[in-house]
């Protein structure tokens, strides 16, 4: 009776859960990027062109993607580290550290901006100390790639704590009793099952970083062909009323965005069939 | 009874929940709505402004009219107030945002509402040409002038650091720049009687150059350099005279070849129509040129538009001796053109700066 009853609500209730499903994708982020494409080509395509190959939209988005890069290589990284910290050693506060990782995403971003500019700025004693060394932080790259660190801290952490949390420590004590060193226990047997989670981290934060602009615009000191990024960049072009060139670097970024998430779908498919 | 009861099911089942996000939007957006029902004698005014004269209409211009409408009339008046950058404040206004009247930055940003149909008199119309405030553009330094800083060519030296906002994001910040540009402009005419642009573009080269921080908006650039950032910030002269009101030090230097900053305000007729308030907003208007408020605008740091305020704090304000405005540079639409456009002179300026060593 119990089987009856699941099977003929299946068929209507997936119905509608499918309905809802796409629905929700649809009108809450489908919807928006659609527009923003139509109207981004609604000038044309040799406007468009025209609009993305100046110097400074050019170059604000290689800035922007280099920038990111650099926060990538370090939170993939240290982003690992932590989680490991996290869940593999016992220390006091443990708890609180824990609960500091996404504290991140509920500060306003400007707020983390004017943070660092207090923290490391050229008035700051850290910043002086620095900038004595001949080191530049605000307004200049480095402090780029500390923003962007800071507004994309939790998605590394997070994605790979709890697989580290699931992993089966008998097989690491296998391979070890086997006579694998611990690098060679981290490099074969650890990383391995980490590596989708440290990718689909490193994918959120990339993509999170390309349309960073809160936090950025405070640090970066946004002197075009210098320290202007792509957001920035945008955000100027609307204010100067020309929405063409804003749209068409931020369908560039969103593009990145789309085949970065894709890219690394299909790495997960593969990574499973192989499994299989 | 069965009504209530199934409209209650319907709320959870499938397309319930799918509607639910959107009844969610629906609430949030309604939540103004509330203060629309007020006493029968309250007339409402929505006033869209940009954002540096916030403190001249909060705390003077808007009592003082409600004041004066108040014994007019016998009529309350509520303000509804809203401050954001003058192009973005033009652009909402555009889009929708109902304001019956708007006070911005510059004469632009009240074209791109009269270009969408919005504004349909002239606006322009009167003795200031629909023109309030007037301020120019200074230099600010830091205090005890360690770096000596009297003129633009000041700016320009390897040992000091420059702030001024973005004239992409800001339009106002566009000021700044005009105001180098044509300085330079000024200056080459006062010493050959020929104004020469290869000068003037020389000039604003040599402060681009010195430019470490570009802000979105020339208040977070003031922010900046109080934070502390650069030796000298390019500004406008009622930015660096609300601070001293505020009691903090903030000297500053008129130079001698400056614009002179215009900023407009316009009753936008479709708004007024729709609610009703043509009256209302007329007088508010009018109110802005009356010497009452002219006299609140310059205890807040802008010159006033009336000769007559403007003679009462000729010593707060002194005339600079090469002073010019937007028409000695043709213009604001030949500006945005000849200074902005993809060959503008500063977008090339920024160009050149960019493959040069730092």
């Amino acid at each position: 009776m119990n089987r009856s009853w699941r099977r003929r609500t299946t068929d209507g209730s997936q119905l509608t859960l499918r309905g809802i499903g796409l629905g929700y994708i649809g009108l809450f982020v489908a919807l928006p990027i659609i527009a923003l494409g139509a109207r981004a080509f609604a000038g044309g395509l040799p406007r468009l062109w025209e609009n993305l190959t100046q110097p400074e939209a050019l170059f604000s988005l290689r800035l922007t993607v280099i920038m990111a890069g650099a926060m990538i290589l370090i939170n993939v990284v240290m982003g690992t580290l932590t989680a490991w910290f996290l869940v593999r050693h016992r220390f006091p506060l443990r708890g609180l550290m824990n609960a500091l990782i996404d504290l991140p995403f509920a500060i306003p971003t400007n707020v983390t901006g004017l943070m660092l500019v207090v923290l490391y700025g050229p008035q700051s004693s850290i910043g002086s100390f620095l900038s004595a060394g001949g080191v530049e932080v605000i307004y200049a790259k480095p402090g780029i790639v500390l923003a962007l660190l800071f507004v994309t801290f939790p998605f590394v952490v997070r994605a790979v704590q709890p697989v580290l949390l699931e992993l089966d420590r008998d097989v690491e004590e296998a391979a070890s009793t086997l006579g694998a060193g611990r690098l060679a226990v981290f490099r074969k047997v650890i990383l391995p099952s980490l590596l989708p989670a440290i990718l689909t981290g490193a994918a959120l934060s990339f993509s999170r970083a390309l349309g960073e602009f809160g936090s950025v615009v405070m640090v970066a000191g946004n002197i075009p062909l210098r320290t202007q990024v792509a957001p920035v960049f945008v955000y100027g072009e609307i204010e100067s009323d020309n929405p063409e060139g804003a749209l068409g670097v931020s369908v560039v970024l969103l593009v990145g965005s789309l085949v970065v998430l894709i890219l690394l779908n299909l790495l997960q498919r593969l990574g499973r069939r192989q499994d299989e | 009874m069965k009504q209530p009861r199934r409209a209650g099911r319907s709320l959870f089942s499938g397309t319930g929940l799918f509607w639910a996000p959107l009844l969610a939007l629906a609430i949030v957006g309604c939540g103004g709505k509330e203060e629309q029902r007020g006493a029968p004698a309250t007339d409402k005014l929505v006033l869209g402004a940009y954002t540096v004269p916030k403190e001249a209409y909060e705390k003077e211009i808007i009592p003082a009219f409600q004041r004066l409408w108040f014994e007019r009339t016998g009529r309350k008046v509520v303000f509804e107030q809203s401050y954001e950058a003058s192009g973005a404040q033009a652009r909402a206004v555009v889009e929708g945002f109902e304001a019956d009247v708007v006070a911005l930055s510059l004469e632009g940003d009240v074209d791109k509402i009269t270009d969408a149909g919005l504004i349909t008199h002239d606006w322009k119309d009167g003795p200031s040409r629909g023109i309030i405030t007037r301020s120019v553009v200074v230099i600010g330094f830091r205090p005890g002038n360690p770096k000596n800083i009297r003129s633009w060519e000041d700016i320009t030296g390897p040992d000091v650091d420059v702030l001024y906002p973005n004239p992409k994001t800001s339009g106002g910040a566009m000021w700044c720049v005009n105001a180098i540009y044509g300085a330079g402009l000024k200056m080459s005419e006062a010493a050959t009687g020929r104004a020469d642009s290869a000068q003037a573009r020389e000039l604003l080269m040599g402060v681009q150059r010195r430019v470490k921080v570009m802000d979105k908006s020339g208040r977070e650039s003031v922010t900046t350099f109080e934070r502390g950032i650069g030796d000298a910030i390019v500004t406008y002269e009622n930015e660096a005279l609300l601070r001293r009101l505020q009691g903090r030090e903030f000297p500053f230097v008129v130079p001698e070849a400056t614009i002179l900053i215009e900023n407009p305000a316009a009753m936008v007729d479709r708004n007024v129509e729709k609610h009703g308030v043509r009256e209302l907003a007329g007088a508010f208007v009018e109110f802005l040129h009356s010497d009452e408020a002219q006299r609140a605008f310059a205890r807040y740091g802008f010159r006033p538009v009336s000769p007559a305020v403007m003679l009462e704090f000729a010593e707060k304000y002194p005339t600079p001796p090469m002073v010019f405005d937007i028409s000695y540079l043709g213009g604001w639409t030949s500006v945005r053109e000849a200074l902005y456009g993809p060959d503008g002179v500063w977008t090339k300026v920024t160009q050149e700066l960019a493959t040069e060593e730092r």
